[in-house]
């Protein structure tokens, strides 16, 4: 929609440039200055709040002040928000990033796990109360990260890390184990799982470093699997790898199960490869620096308590943890 | 029985024993009437064909039944004769008996089961059954044909379907943007009345201790200190020139989609008569609206639209047109590109043309494009239908459509209706109403 003249004259920051030096700041990036505004005046009690309808200024910004959240509209003129996010990843990776769109097609949220690895996505209209709890708590762990620089990935060829690959179809497991045992280490122990079962007797064995999972097993959703595993393991990094995906379910498995990546079928060897690197990189970050763990904080599922194999795999997830400690 | 079976004519056939005399008697008995020639068959075997022609030769030369009546009719026979095997396909012994046989026919075919002489068959059977054959097959594309009719119905309303659902992504994305901040404001303002509440309740706490009497001047001081306190509070929370703004942008929000609705509605005219007189200048505006989720960010619109009369058409018709045009001059540009909307009109039609920067069609592909299911796109991302559909609609409505291409450079289509006013289009437009 066009903008109005009058409204863009306005100056977008005419009271709170003053900045509280000891309050976290948050950055906004949307092309409608209207909602800058709006968000503006939600968090200006809490948060310095920097406001940009650019993304390149946005980049700029990150790169000259502290920042501790990034939030971004998708769809903009000249870089879509998926691409910043993607950027700032780069520039600065303890400022947690946050995806805010319009309507979440499959691009949008593909690219907000594989290249953006958002926190949060976000869609409008939003809640006021709930983005602000995403906000204070991603303000939270960003705070606890300081300026912690993740360690350099210690790729040594000894690893003997647990991968769990779940798939009705034994081929993929084949595969991711001939990819990773010619590719990063040999020691890398595969497991398959096809069924519920044989996931909860894998976590009962071992500790599993990464998750290789297809979303569905026969007619069990394991997307709920997935997202509980990230609530109650936190370290362990999943990977979806699958033939069915839609939109509306990779953003529920970005915010309840902080997927890390999501490949469609057919495997592609090189993409798969990357991704299962990535993530064990990740896990292996989390044992030199417990604390990187938060960055992967989920927000609780709402399906938990209404849904049977949830409830019993809550229960198998407490029981289990119980024994341990 | 076997079509191949129901060819077969059991008859008793002559051996090598048998001479010309004994063959050509035979040929004259009743029985043998419908004959052309007879098998000749060695234990069980067929070793060759005796045609009535080849007999009628013999007795026609001089002396001939005198000289090789007695011989045996092996050395007269046709030894190539045409053996087909009852076990193969009825096509397959078809492609060969009439591959082999000689023309004019003088004989007919020996059937065989195992190598075995089963009986002979006549060729104009076999091209019998074969005419049933081809009427049952043309039937049988007849109704394909007519089957594949309908799918291609069903397949141009998933087309339609789809670009509903691009359609919906978009309005979606164009709603949700102002209300989100619509949404946000409201909340806010909540905030704010919850404050001025607050605000409002010490003010006549205030105002009860002064109407009651005997108020002790330090109470009062207390109380405007406390009312100061929130009134600043209020103030550096929520400045006057922020709380404007924000109930002016929520206004502006909630005109926003009210607009989009009314161009929803405008798009799809789904109130209105299917047939209607429209400026072709208002519909591009419509479509464009809906269109902008296809067109992203990333084209630059320039739109010269020109003092154009009104048309007779099924507006909805021509959304569509315009709809399924500005979707390939989108899906024709990778990075950013133009698009330029343009229209006219001359005193026989009103033009509007639709020309894209983007990668351009080649001659050989410009001949294909009108075609249904003719498309460059992957799977998921064309079906094909979207200029065929076009084109249907253009020519129910007596107008015409002319593309002109560059590869690399860009594409430029032009669509015509008839103008309002222009008499040599006399017979009104035929509508097919039904699918608006
Ligand atoms: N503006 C254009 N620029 C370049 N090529 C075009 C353009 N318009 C059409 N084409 C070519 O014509 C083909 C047929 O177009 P059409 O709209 O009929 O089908 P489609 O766009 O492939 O699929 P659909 O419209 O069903 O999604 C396209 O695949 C494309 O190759
Ligand atoms: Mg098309």
């Amino acid at each position: 929609m066009q903008t109005s003249p009058s409204s863009t004259q306005r100056k977008l920051n005419p009271v709170t440039s003053t900045v509280a030096v000891n309050r976290p700041t948050i950055l906004c990036v949307d092309d409608e200055e209207r909602i800058l505004r709006s968000l503006r005046m939600l968090f200006a009690q809490t948060y310095n709040v920097r406001v940009t309808t650019d993304g390149n200024e946005a980049l700029q910004i990150l790169q000259q002040e502290k920042i501790h959240v990034l939030i971004s509209d998708q769809r903009m003129p000249g870089m879509t928000g998926v691409e910043l996010l993607r950027r700032a990843k780069y520039i600065v990776p303890n400022t947690m990033r946050l995806l805010l769109t319009g309507y979440s097609d499959l691009d949008s949220t593909l690219g907000s796990i594989n290249e953006g690895e958002v926190f949060r996505f976000i869609n409008k209209p939003w809640d006021a109360d709930a983005i602000k709890a995403t906000v204070a708590s991603a303000v939270d762990i960003a705070l606890s990260l300081g300026d912690m620089t993740l360690p350099a990935p210690s790729a040594n060829s000894t690893v003997t890390d647990h991968i769990l690959v779940i798939d009705e179809d034994p081929l993929s497991a084949v595969q991711v184990r001939e990819l990773v045992h010619e590719h990063i280490s040999a020691g890398l122990v595969i497991h398959h799982a096809a069924t519920i079962e044989d996931v909860l007797e894998a976590l009962r064995q071992h500790e599993i470093a990464v998750v290789v999972s297809e979303v569905r097993i026969g007619t069990a959703d394991v997307t709920t699997l997935i997202k509980l595993l990230k609530r109650f393991n936190p370290r362990t990094v999943s990977i979806l790898l699958t033939t069915f995906y839609d939109a509306s379910m990779l953003v529920t498995l970005i915010n309840e199960a902080q997927v890390y990546r999501c490949i469609p079928k057919p495997i592609r060897a090189k993409l798969l490869l990357r991704a299962i690197e990535g993530a064990l990189e990740s896990y292996w970050s989390f044992q030199v620096a417990p604390s990187l763990v938060k960055k992967h904080e989920v927000e609780v599922s709402k399906e938990t308590t209404e849904n049977p194999l949830a409830s019993r795999i809550v229960g198998f997830f407490k029981s289990f943890s119980a024994q341990r400690t | 029985m076997s079509e191949v079976e129901s060819l077969l004519v059991q008859l008793e056939p002559v051996t090598p024993s048998h001479t010309v005399d004994d063959v050509s008697e035979l040929l004259l008995h009743d029985d043998y009437e419908r004959f052309l020639c007879l098998p000749v068959v060695d234990a069980g075997r067929p070793i060759g064909v005796i045609s009535r022609s080849e007999m009628q030769k013999i007795y026609m030369s001089m002396y001939g039944r005198e000289l090789y009546g007695k011989k045996s009719v092996t050395q007269f026979m046709n030894r190539k004769a045409v053996v087909v095997d009852m076990k193969q396909p009825m096509e397959q012994i078809s492609r060969y008996v009439t591959s082999n046989i000689k023309f004019p026919i003088t004989e007919d075919f020996i059937l065989t089961r195992d190598g075995q002489y089963s009986g002979i068959g006549h060729v104009v059977d076999l091209l019998k059954v074969m005419e049933g054959k081809l009427t049952r097959q043309s039937e049988e594309i007849t109704r394909a044909y007519r089957e594949l009719q309908a799918s291609q119905s069903q397949l141009i309303q998933s087309e339609k379907m789809a670009s509903l659902g691009q359609m919906v992504a978009g309005v979606a994305h164009e709603i949700n943007t102002p209300l989100g901040y619509v949404k946000n404001n409201v909340s806010l303002a909540q905030d704010v009345f919850a404050q001025l509440k607050g605000l409002v309740a010490s003010y006549d706490e205030l105002l009860a201790l002064l109407m009651g009497g005997e108020a002790e001047e330090t109470a009062v001081v207390r109380y405007l200190g406390e009312i100061d306190r929130q009134r600043n509070d209020f103030w550096s929370v929520y400045p006057a020139e922020e709380v404007d703004n924000l109930f002016g942008d929520t206004l502006f929000g909630v005109d926003q989609i009210s607009e989009i609705v009314l161009n929803l509605k405008n798009f799809s005219r789904l109130d209105q008569a299917a047939v209607d007189e429209v400026s072709l200048n208002q519909t591009i505006e419509s479509t464009l609206v809906i269109a902008k989720n296809v067109l992203k960010n990333k084209v630059q619109l320039i739109k010269q639209y020109g003092e154009i009369p009104a048309v007779k058409c099924s507006p909805s018709q021509i959304n569509q047109v315009f709809l399924n045009l500005l979707t390939n001059a989108a899906q024709a540009m990778d990075g950013n590109g133009k698009i330029l909307i343009r229209t006219w009109a001359d005193e026989r039609y009103v033009y509007a043309s639709v020309q894209d920067t983007g990668k351009g069609i080649s001659k050989e592909n410009l001949q294909k494009i009108f075609d249904p299911f003719f498309t460059t796109k992957p799977v998921g991302e064309g079906t094909g239908l979207g200029l065929s559909i076009v084109f249907k609609i253009i020519e129910s409505h007596k107008g015409f459509i002319r593309v002109a291409s560059e590869v690399g450079k860009g594409t430029r289509f032009i669509v015509a209706l008839p103008h309002p006013k222009d008499s040599r289009h006399a017979n009104k437009p035929e509508l097919d109403t039904a699918q608006a």
